[in-house]
C-alpha cells in the first residue's frame, strides 16, 4: 500500500491516542480530561470543515450538542429502544438544523456575519427552550444518564471506568480525521476552496455553491449532534447548562483557532493544549475566565495562523534552507 | 371584565415600553459603533454592568447619588478609552469582513476577561436604589422606575438626534457612516471620530445599565444577556440604522415584556430570538449592507 504523509500521520495519531489509557489511566481524573480532549477534538474538527473550509461560522455548537444529546435520550426513553439506535436520530436532526440553517444563509446571501448572530440567536433560543420545556427535558435541574450500557463491558477491562468510552470517542474521532481525509482530498475540497476564495466565480465555473455549502453544513452538524450523547455519558447527566455558549462554542472556537484552521491536526492540538492549561486554572478560579479572554483576544489579534500552520512552516523553512546549503556545498 | 383587561395591557405596555427603551438605548451603542468602525462590540453588556457596580462602589465612599452616577460614568469611560486606544487601534488595522469577524472575537475576548475580573470583586446582586414604589394614576399603577425609563430615555433620544442633526461632530459621524473615503477627503479624520463615538456608545450603554439596575438587581453575568439583546436589537434594526435600531428596541422590548406577562419568561425569550431569526433571513440585504 501506498502511503502518503498525510495518511501516515492519521494512522501514528490513532496508535499514539490509543495507546494512551493503558499508559496515562492512573486514575478517573487523567481518563476523563483524556476523554474530554477527545470529544473536544471532534467538535473543533467539524467547526473545521464548516468554518475553515466554507467561512460559514456556527456560534451554535452548543445547541447543535444538545440537539443530537436530547433527541437521543428522549427517545430512548419514550421508545424504550437502546440510545445506540436513537443516537442516529438524534445525530440526523442535528445534521439537519446545520444542513437548513447553511441553505437559507446562502440563499439569501447571508453574510459571515449574519450567519454568526443568526445562530447565536439558535443557540440561546434552543438553551431557553430545554430549560423552559422541563416536563420532557427535566428543565434546569436536568436528569441522570448512564444509558449506553457500558457497565458490564467496564467491568471485564482493566482500567479506570472511561476507558470503555475514551476508545469510543477515539474511534468517532478517528472517523471524523478520515472523513476529513476524504473531503480535502475529493471534489468537496477543491470546490470548498474555490468557493471561499470566490463565491461568484467559483458558481460561473459551474460549482452549486448552495449545495456544497449545505453538504459542508450538515456535516459539521451531523458529526456534533453525535459525538454529543457521549459527553452527556461522560458527565452522567444531561442538563442545559453543559450546552451553553460559554462552555461549548468559545471553547471550540479558541482551541481550533489556537490549533490552526484548515489543517488535520490543528482541532486536536488546540484541544489538548486549552483543556490542559483549562484543567491546571480550575483551582484558580475565576482566573480561568481571565485567561481565556486574554487567550481569545490574543490569539486573534497576533496568532490567527494557529501552532500547526506555525510548526510546518518552521519546519519548511529549515529544510529549504538545508537544502540550499546542500546546493551549495555541491557546486 | 374588559375593562381590567384594557387597564392592565396599558399597564404592561408601559413597561415594555420602558424595555424597550433600555433595548434601544443598548442597541444603539451596537448600531453606532459597527456603523462607523465595522466592530460588533459584545463587550458592550460589560461596560453597561461596569457602570452600575462603579456606582454602586462610589456610593459607599461619597455621600451624593449625582457625583456617584457621574463618577461611575466617567470610570467607565476611561475604561473604554483604553480599550478604543490599544484593542480597537489593533483591530482597526485589518479591513472588511475580515475586520468584522476579528472585531466580534476581540470583544467577546474583553468582555469574557472583564467577567472573570468582576466576579472576583461583584459576586453578588448589584441596584442603584430607587426607593419610589408604584404610582397610581387614575386607577391604573404604574411602576415609578418604568415611567423614569421612559423619560430620560426620551430626553436622551432628544439629546442624541439634536447631536446628530445639529452638531459639527455629529453631521461628521454620519458623513463617515456613509462614506469613509469621502469624509477623509473633506478634511475629517475617522478615527477620532471613531473614537468619540465610541465614548459616546459606552456612555449610552453606562446609562442604560444604571436604569435597567433601578428595576431590576443586576450581577456579573446580566453583562452577557444584555449585550446578546444589544445585537439583537441593532441586527434586527439593520445594524447601520440608527431610527431603525430605536423602532426595533421599543418593538422588541413590548413584545417582551407581553410574551412575558401572558405566556411565561421562556416563551418570551424563545419569541425574541426567533423574531430575530426571522428578521435576520427575510431582510438580509438590509442587514449586509
Amino acid at each position: 500500500m501506498n502511503w502518503n504523509w498525510e495518511q501516515a500521520r492519521i494512522a501514528i495519531v490513532t496508535v499514539l491516542l490509543a495507546l494512551i489509557p493503558p499508559v496515562l489511566f492512573m486514575n478517573s481524573y487523567v481518563s476523563r480530561l483524556f476523554t474530554l480532549i477527545i470529544i473536544f477534538a471532534v467538535m473543533a474538527m467539524a467547526l473545521n470543515i464548516v468554518f475553515g473550509h466554507t467561512d460559514q461560522l456556527f456560534l451554535f455548537s452548543g445547541a447543535l450538542m444538545g440537539t443530537g444529546s436530547y433527541t437521543t435520550v428522549l427517545l430512548a426513553q419514550w421508545l424504550g429502544i437502546t440510545p445506540w439506535i436513537s443516537l442516529l436520530a438524534g445525530a440526523l436532526l442535528a445534521g439537519f438544523v446545520g444542513a437548513l440553517v447553511c441553505y437559507v444563509a446562502t440563499r439569501q446571501n447571508l453574510s459571515v456575519l449574519v450567519i454568526a448572530i443568526l445562530t447565536l440567536a439558535l443557540q440561546l433560543a434552543f438553551i431557553q427552550f430545554v430549560s423552559g420545556a422541563s416536563s420532557i427535558t427535566g428543565g434546569s435541574t436536568g436528569q441522570v444518564f448512564v444509558g449506553f450500557g457500558l457497565e458490564g463491558i467496564a467491568d471485564s477491562i482493566p482500567g479506570p471506568e472511561l476507558t470503555i468510552l475514551y476508545y469510543i470517542v477515539l474511534t468517532v474521532f478517528v472517523a471524523t480525521m478520515l472523513v476529513y481525509y476524504y473531503i480535502t482530498h475529493s471534489k468537496y475540497g477543491l470546490a470548498f476552496d474555490a468557493l471561499r476564495q470566490d463565491e461568484l466565480a467559483a458558481e460561473s465555473v459551474g460549482i452549486d455553491v448552495v449545495r456544497y455549502k449545505t453538504i459542508a453544513g450538515f456535516t459539521a452538524a451531523f458529526i456534533i449532534g453525535f459525538i454529543g450523547p457521549f459527553y452527556v455519558q461522560m458527565n452522567t447527566y444531561i442538563q442545559p447548562s453543559i450546552f451553553g455558549f460559554g462552555s461549548i462554542d468559545v471553547l471550540v472556537l479558541i482551541m481550533l483557532i489556537l490549533g490552526s484552521l484548515r489543517t488535520l491536526l490543528g482541532p486536536l492540538v488546540g484541544s489538548v493544549i486549552l483543556l490542559y492549561v483549562n484543567q491546571q486554572l480550575q483551582s484558580a478560579g475565576q482566573w480561568s475566565t481571565v485567561i481565556l479572554g486574554l487567550l481569545l483576544m490574543f490569539l486573534f489579534l497576533f496568532f490567527r495562523q494557529g501552532i500547526v500552520t506555525y510548526v510546518s512552516t518552521l519546519i519548511e523553512e529549515r529544510t529549504d534552507i538545508g537544502e540550499r546549503i546542500r546546493s551549495l556545498g555541491s557546486s | 371584565m374588559a375593562q381590567i383587561l384594557a387597564a392592565s395591557t396599558l399597564e404592561i405596555l408601559v413597561d415594555g415600553l420602558a424595555r424597550g427603551v433600555l433595548f434601544a438605548l443598548l442597541g444603539l451603542g451596537i448600531t453606532l459603533v459597527f456603523g462607523l468602525g465595522g466592530v460588533l462590540n459584545l463587550a458592550i453588556g460589560v461596560f453597561a454592568v461596569m457602570a452600575v457596580l462603579a456606582t454602586v462602589t462610589l456610593l459607599g465612599i461619597v455621600n451624593s447619588i449625582v457625583a456617584a452616577i457621574i463618577g461611575g460614568l466617567l470610570v467607565i469611560l476611561l475604561i473604554a478609552l483604553v480599550v478604543d486606544r490599544t484593542l480597537f487601534s489593533l483591530v482597526y488595522q485589518s479591513e472588511g469582513s475580515e475586520r468584522e469577524l476579528l472585531g466580534i472575537f476581540v470583544t467577546l475576548g474583553l468582555a469574557t476577561f472583564l467577567d472573570g475580573l468582576l466576579y472576583m470583586h461583584f459576586p453578588s446582586g448589584y441596584s442603584i436604589p430607587w426607593r419610589v414604589g408604584a404610582i397610581n394614576v387614575g386607577g391604573l399603577v404604574f411602576q415609578s422606575s418604568s415611567l423614569l425609563i421612559i423619560g430620560v430615555g426620551i430626553v436622551l433620544f432628544i439629546a442624541f438626534y439634536a447631536f446628530l442633526e445639529r452638531t459639527y461632530l455629529g453631521s461628521a459621524t454620519r458623513t463617515v457612516m456613509q462614506d469613509e473615503t469621502g469624509a477623509l477627503l473633506c478634511g475629517i479624520n475617522p478615527r477620532r471620530i471613531r473614537t468619540l463615538v465610541f465614548l459616546l456608545s459606552v456612555l449610552i450603554a453606562g446609562i442604560a445599565g444604571m436604569l435597567y439596575s433601578i428595576a431590576y438587581t443586576i450581577n456579573v453575568s446580566a453583562e452577557f444577556t444584555l449585550g446578546i439583546y444589544a445585537v439583537l436589537v441593532s441586527v434586527v434594526g439593520g445594524v447601520t440604522n440608527v431610527t431603525g435600531t430605536i423602532a426595533a428596541g421599543l418593538f422588541l422590548g413590548v413584545l417582551f415584556t407581553f410574551s412575558n406577562a401572558w405566556i411565561g419568561s421562556f416563551v418570551a425569550n424563545i419569541i425574541v430570538f426567533l423574531v430575530t431569526v426571522a428578521v435576520l433571513i427575510t431582510k438580509a440585504e438590509v442587514v449586509s449592507a
